[in-house]
């Protein structure tokens, strides 16, 4: 079987800066894969190669075997930050890719409509993003990278931003969506514990440049109820992905003291 | 529904007409306009110190019966009219060629720092020297003083457009166009508003100052033929219209905004 996203080789740099070095994984159909990594290591880089926004110094990217040219409807996002548009209701929010793809039909009309409700939002389409909650922005968000039907939905730390408890509630949704829909998804995180939550697979990123430290498949067996991180395997997971990743974590936080300090 | 916090909570203060709150501004203005009146009549008493009210409602009165008035307002709303038109029109163009071309940026911007900044209706009895008397001068005067506030509140509109949003219509594959549709546009239009505001402001000033320094019809040329003759009441005639054209146009740039911000108006009061 054929990856439905593969990415082979990518390097990156700003200037002097080498962001991303040689950074390969695969992607199957209907896999969840999470990508993890301390600050600041290139994963919205990543990312932004990903969507065509930004182009890799090597290596390529394909989707069904086809390498990306630019941006498209093929790809679907949710931003680190929160990026809805203020002056559009809920509703034109969740169509905007469609309008901008010129695909605004009474059948996808019907189905993003079937999406809001699917992320609990049917009553707020008339809403403006500042009258809705943080959690309800996002789930907006993820409507709207839904609603142009996709073949890989790409979500950079979608939940950072929330409170603990919504995180956890937004990260059931997620694999509630996902188990309806099976969607290729490749969700990037520092999370561990999010990480090994909700994916089948962690690509474990290493700092200075980016690189691909290790790749680990989670066998928890699906579908997880949220107890599941309670278990004896669930916190071995989490403790291999964060051995591996520590001492990164303390050298990327070590150097932001340093770039702040007078 | 808890979740569903902020800006649902109805307009708190909908001044509604049974409470006292809603008469405030109107008791007020009433009883200002009789103060007026009653210290014209009972203190002053000399019309050229202190016309009154009343007064005023008589010139103007025997103004609008000879159509006098018409003709004046005419000639005024026809300068200020096309000149705010054309400010408008250049503001956003000048404006949307410096948030995207550094070098017209440079070029173009120590200029509209200098004139914004520079009361330019000091300039009018050049202009009119120039342009002649009649109405092209006067709108020459309106966009010279309109056309600033206009393309300054452009430019910094398109600019702190979220970096954020044009990513994100840019990841769902928008051209260049749709991008300034559906991102720079509306992300600039509460700057627009607001530069249209100021455009409005100054361009009803320049008008009047223009007309002051030489015309033939127009309210400034009515205020220059009032304060000749010290015709008080008339003088307060042109005065009165202006203030009301003033306040009526606000009011209607109010509901522009309430139109077109429809986000920002349920999000505040
Ligand atoms: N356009 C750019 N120009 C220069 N440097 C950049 C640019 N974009 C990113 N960088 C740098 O690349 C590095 C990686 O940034 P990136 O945003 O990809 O990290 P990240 O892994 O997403 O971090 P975080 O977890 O904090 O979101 C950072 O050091 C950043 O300063
Ligand atoms: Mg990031």
């Amino acid at each position: 079987m054929t990856a439905k996203l593969d990415i082979w080789g990518l390097s990156k740099s700003f200037g002097d800066l080498e962001v991303l070095k040689d950074i390969s994984f695969k992607i199957k159909d209907q896999e969840l894969v999470a990508i993890v990594g301390p600050s600041g290591c290139g994963k919205t880089t990543l990312l932004r190669m990903i969507a065509g926004i930004e182009t890799p110094d090597g290596g390529g990217i394909s989707i069904d075997g086809k390498a990306l040219k630019g941006p498209g409807p093929d790809r679907g996002f949710v931003f680190q930050q929160d990026s809805l548009f203020p002056w559009r209701t809920v509703w034109q929010n969740a169509v905007l890719g469609l309008e901008i793809d010129g695909k605004l039909d009474s059948e996808r009309v019907a189905r993003t409509r079937e999406l809001l409700k699917l992320v609990g939002l049917s009553k707020f389409e008339k809403y403006y993003p500042n009258q809705i909650s943080g959690g309800m922005r996002q789930r907006v968000n993820l409507a709207r990278a839904l609603a142009i039907d996709p073949k890989v939905l790409i979500m950079d730390e979608p939940f950072s931003a929330l409170d603990a408890q919504t995180r956890e509630i937004m990260q059931l949704e997620l694999m509630r969506i996902w188990q309806e829909g099976r969607k290729t998804v490749l969700f990037i995180t520092h999370q561990i514990d999010e990480a090994v939550f909700l994916a089948d697979r962690i690509v474990v990123l290493g700092r200075r440049p980016g690189w691909v430290r290790e790749t680990i498949d989670i066998d928890l067996p699906r579908p997880r109820p949220l107890s599941v991180k309670r278990t004896p395997e669930f916190g071995a997971y989490v403790d291999r992905v964060w051995n591996l990743i520590e001492r990164d974590v303390y050298a990327s936080v070590q150097e932001d003291i340093e770039a702040t300090a007078p | 529904m808890s979740e569903v916090s902020a800006g649902v909570r109805s307009k708190k203060a909908a001044a509604s007409w049974t409470r006292p709150l809603f008469w405030t501004s109107a008791v007020s203005i009433v009883a200002g306009l009789l103060m007026w009146e009653l210290a014209g009549r009972f203190i002053v008493k000399k019309a050229l110190f202190l016309t009154t009210p009343s007064q005023i409602v008589v010139e103007m009165w025997r103004l609008t019966a000879s159509g006098q008035l018409k003709q004046h307002l005419y000639v005024s709303g026809i300068e200020f009219g096309t000149g705010l038109a054309i400010a408008i029109v250049l503001g956003i163009a000048i404006g949307f060629l410096m948030a995207t071309n550094k070098y017209a940026k440079r070029a173009l911007g120590p200029w509209v720092s200098a004139l914004y900044a520079t009361p330019t209706v000091a300039i009018s009895p050049l202009i009119i020297l120039w342009a002649g008397i009649d109405i092209w001068s006067k709108v020459i005067v309106v966009v010279i003083n309109s056309v600033f506030p206009m393309i300054i509140n452009t430019e910094a509109g398109l600019r702190s457009t979220d970096r954020q949003l044009i990513e994100a219509a840019r990841c769902f594959g928008a051209s260049r166009l749709q991008v300034f549709w559906k991102v720079l546009l509306p992300s600039a239009t509460p700057f627009l508003l607001a530069g249209v505001k100021l455009a409005v402001g100054r361009g009803l000033v320049a008008v009047v100052v223009a007309e002051l320094f030489g015309s033939r019809a127009g309210l400034g040329f009515l205020l220059a033929q009032a304060s000749d003759a010290f015709n008080m009441p008339l003088l307060f005639v042109s005065v009165t219209i202006l203030a009301v054209t003033g306040m009526a146009l606000t009011g209607l740039i109010g509901g522009l905004e309430r139109y077109f911000l429809p986000w920002r108006a349920k999000a505040g009061e």
